[in-house]
C-alpha cells in the first residue's frame, strides 16, 4: 500500500501521456500527403464552387432580394424584372418525388430478385446488366423517353386523370397530359432505379447468413425470412440510397430538359402538362436574358447545390450511424 | 399452452399433415448427398428414435453436419447441393412431396453452431419470432416465452429483461436463446449443430441439462466434437468417418454405452478413446 501511495499518490506531479516518436519512411511520407492533399483538395474545390456561386450569383440577389425565392419566371431584361425559382423548386421537388416513387419500389425489388433470388450462375450478368443502366447518358434516356415512353405513358396519365380524380394530385384543368412533370418524374424514376438498385443490393447481400438459416429454420417461408430478416438489417442502407438517388433525381437536367414544356405557373395537378425545375431552367436560359441573367441563374445553381449537398450529407451520415444490426457482433 | 393457427392459411392440419404431436422418431434410409457433383455422404441408414438423444460423432468433414441438414431440409438450401434417400418424420417421407419444407422444417427445428438470435429483435420477440414467421397465433404469448425460455435454462437470467435485444446477451445465453426460439414452435425434432463448440464450460453444462430436460417431450439429434459431451447427453450414438478422397459413411451406430465401452469396430474404438481425430 505505501508503495502504491508513493508512485501515483496526489502529491505527485499529473501523469502526461507519452509522445511516441512515429519514424515514418520518406515513401510512406509521401503517399500520405498525396492522399491528404488531394482530399483536401477535393473538399477545397467543393466550397469553393459554393463560393464562386455565391459570389457570381449574389448580384441578381440584390436586385430581386428574398422575392427570388418566392417569384417564378426568367424576366430579367427590360424594365420590368421578374425572376425566381419559386415554381422550378416546386417543380424540381415534384420530379425528384414522383421519381422516388416510381425508382424505389422497382429499385428495391430489383435488389432483392438479384440477392435472394435470382438463378447463381446468371447473377453476375444480371448485376453487370443493372449497373450497366446506370452509365447510360440521360440524354439518351431524354430521347427515349420522347419518343417511347411518352406516347405510352399519356394513355396511363389520361386514364389516371379521368378515374382517379379525386385525389387532388390527379385531377387536371386540361386536357393535355403530356410533357408533365409527372412525366418528367417517371423518367428519372427509371434513371435512378439503377443507383438505388446497386446500393441496396450491396446492403442487402451483407445480411448474416447465420440469421437468414435461423429464420429458415423455424420453418419461415423466404419472403417471411426477407421481410423480418434481410429487410430490417438493410433499413439504414435503404435509407441512404434512396437519398441518394434523391440527390440524382434533384439534379437530372437533361432528360426533364427534353420531356418538360416549360411553364411558371404552381400547378398541384402532376399530371398535366407543363412544369419546370431549377436544373431544367438553368439549361434552357443560359446565355439569355443579359448579365442580370446569369447572376440569377447563378444563384438558383447555389441554391440546387445546397439542397442536394444537405440531401447527400443526410444520407451519409444516416448509414455512417449505424446499419441495423450491423452493430452487434455475433 | 396450446398452438393454435386462427390464420385461414394456416389450418391446423396445414400445419402439421403428420398428425401428433409431441417427440416423433426419425428414420434415415440410403442418405447420400453431394456437393457441386462430390459425393459427400454415401448411404447413411440411421433410426433415431422417439424422445432419445442420439449423438452424431466423428472427425471434421466427415458428413455429420451435412447429414443433419439433411433431416430438416436446410440442406438443398446450400447452392449446388444435391441429395438421395429418403429420411422419415414418424413414418412420413419430408422428402415424397406431401410436407412443404417450411412446414417440415417447423416440426424438425434446428440449433446451430454459432448463436444466431435476430440482434434487432427483443428476448422476448426472439422467442416468438418462429409463430410469426408462420403467422401462428397463440393464445398466451407470455406463458409461451417463460415455458420456453424455462426448458432453455434462461428464463432466471433474462426474465426481467425482456425488451432488451437478443444481441446483448453473452454467448451461451445467446445460444440457450435460440433453443428457446426452437423450441417455441413445439418442433417434435430438434436438431443441434455443435451447439456447445463456441461457448465456455459453464454454459455447456448449462444446454446439456437442457437436453436432458427436453429429450422427453422432443427428439433431439446432436452433432458434437466432445466424446464426454456424447457420452453424457447421448442414449444412441452414430460414428461417422471419412476415409481420404472418399465420401462420409458410419462406421458404428447403436446405444452409446455400447458404442463406449465396447464397439465392434476398431475405428470406433481408436475415435471414442482419443486414439485419432
Amino acid at each position: 500500500m505505501a508503495i502504491a501511495t508513493e508512485t501515483v499518490g496526489p502529491g505527485r506531479a499529473p501523469l502526461t501521456p507519452a509522445t511516441i516518436r512515429n519514424d515514418r519512411r520518406k515513401g510512406d511520407r509521401v503517399f500520405r500527403g498525396f492522399a491528404r492533399g488531394t482530399g483536401y483538395a477535393t473538399l477545397v474545390l467543393l466550397f469553393l464552387i459554393g463560393l464562386f456561386l455565391f459570389i457570381e450569383g449574389w448580384p441578381a440577389i440584390h436586385v430581386a432580394g428574398w422575392h427570388f425565392f418566392t417569384t417564378s419566371g426568367f424576366q430579367t431584361i427590360g424594365k420590368t424584372k421578374h425572376f425566381g425559382v419559386e415554381a422550378s423548386l416546386y417543380g424540381t421537388v415534384v420530379v425528384a418525388l414522383v421519381a422516388l416513387a416510381v425508382g424505389t419500389p422497382v429499385a428495391i425489388a430489383t435488389a432483392l430478385f438479384l440477392t435472394e433470388y435470382a438463378p447463381r450462375r446468371l447473377r453476375p450478368f444480371m448485376i453487370a446488366v443493372v449497373d450497366l443502366a446506370a452509365a447510360i447518358p440521360s440524354v439518351i434516356y431524354g430521347l427515349w423517353a420522347i419518343y417511347e415512353l411518352q406516347p405510352n405513358v399519356v394513355g396511363i396519365s389520361g386514364w389516371m386523370s379521368r378515374h382517379l380524380s379525386w385525389i387532388p394530385i390527379f385531377k387536371v384543368a386540361t386536357p393535355q397530359v403530356n410533357a408533365s412533370l409527372f412525366i418528367a418524374g417517371l423518367v428519372v424514376g427509371i434513371m435512378i432505379v439503377p443507383i438505388i438498385a446497386s446500393v441496396t443490393r450491396e446492403v442487402f447481400s451483407l445480411t448474416p447468413p447465420g440469421e437468414k438459416e435461423g429464420a429458415l429454420a423455424l420453418g419461415a417461408t423466404r419472403s417471411a425470412m426477407i421481410r423480418r430478416v434481410v429487410l430490417p438489417f438493410g433499413r439504414g442502407g435503404m435509407i441512404s440510397a434512396v437519398m441518394l438517388g434523391m440527390g440524382r433525381a434533384l439534379g437530372e437536367t437533361i432528360a426533364v430538359v427534353i420531356i418538360l414544356s416549360e411553364s411558371f405557373f404552381i400547378s398541384p395537378h402532376i399530371l398535366q402538362s407543363g412544369g419546370t425545375t431549377v436544373a431544367q431552367l438553368i439549361a434552357v436560359h443560359f446565355g439569355q436574358g443579359g448579365r442580370l441573367g446569369t447572376q440569377a441563374l447563378l444563384f438558383a445553381g447555389l441554391v440546387l447545390f445546397a439542397v442536394t449537398l444537405a440531401i447527400n450529407l443526410a444520407a451519409s451520415a444516416i448509414v455512417s450511424r449505424s446499419r441495423s444490426g450491423a452493430g452487434v457482433d455475433l | 399452452m396450446t398452438l393454435t393457427a386462427t390464420n385461414d392459411r394456416n389450418t391446423v392440419s396445414d400445419v402439421q399433415p403428420t398428425p401428433g404431436t409431441g417427440a416423433a422418431g426419425l428414420v434415415a434410409r440410403e442418405v447420400c448427398a453431394w456437393f457441386s457433383g462430390r459425393l459427400v455422404l454415401e448411404g447413411v441408414t440411421l433410426a433415431m428414435p422417439r424422445s432419445t438423444v442420439t449423438a452424431l460423432i466423428g472427425p471434421s468433414g466427415c458428413g455429420k453436419s451435412t447429414f443433419l441438414r439433411i433431416l430438416n431440409r436446410m440442406h438443398e438450401l446450400v447452392p449446388g447441393a444435391q441429395l438421395a434417400g429418403s429420411v422419415e418424420l414418424d413414418g412420413t417421407d419430408i422428402y415424397a412431396g406431401r410436407l412443404r419444407a417450411t412446414d417440415t422444417r417447423r416440426n424438425i427445428g434446428m440449433v446451430f453452431q454459432k448463436p444466431n438470435p435476430f440482434p434487432a429483435m427483443s428476448i422476448y420477440d426472439n422467442v416468438l419470432s418462429g409463430l410469426k414467421f408462420s403467422r401462428i397465433s397463440v393464445s398466451d404469448r407470455d406463458a409461451l416465452v417463460e415455458v420456453s425460455l424455462t426448458k432453455a435454462g434462461l428464463w432466471n437470467e433474462v426474465k426481467n429483461r425482456m425488451r432488451e435485444l437478443g444481441g446483448a446477451l453473452s454467448g451461451g445465453q445467446q445460444q440457450r436463446l435460440c433453443i428457446a426460439r426452437a423450441l417455441a414452435v413445439e418442433p417434435r425434432v430438434l436438431l443441434m449443430d455443435e451447439p456447445c463448440s463456441a461457448l465456455d464450460p459453464t454454459s455447456t453444462a448449462r444446454i446439456e441439462q437442457t437436453i436432458a430436460d427436453i429429450a422427453d417431450e422432443v427428439t433431439v439429434v446432436i452433432v458434437t466434437h466432445n466424446m464426454q459431451q456424447a457420452q453424457r447427453v447421448s442414449d444412441v450414438c452414430a460414428f461417422f468417418l471419412a476415409a481420404e478422397n472418399e465420401p462420409g459413411r458410419i462406421i458404428e451406430a447403436g446405444p452409446t454405452d455400447v458404442i463406449f465401452g465396447s464397439p465392434t469396430d476398431e475405428r470406433t474404438s481408436d475415435y471414442v478413446h482419443g486414439r485419432f481425430g
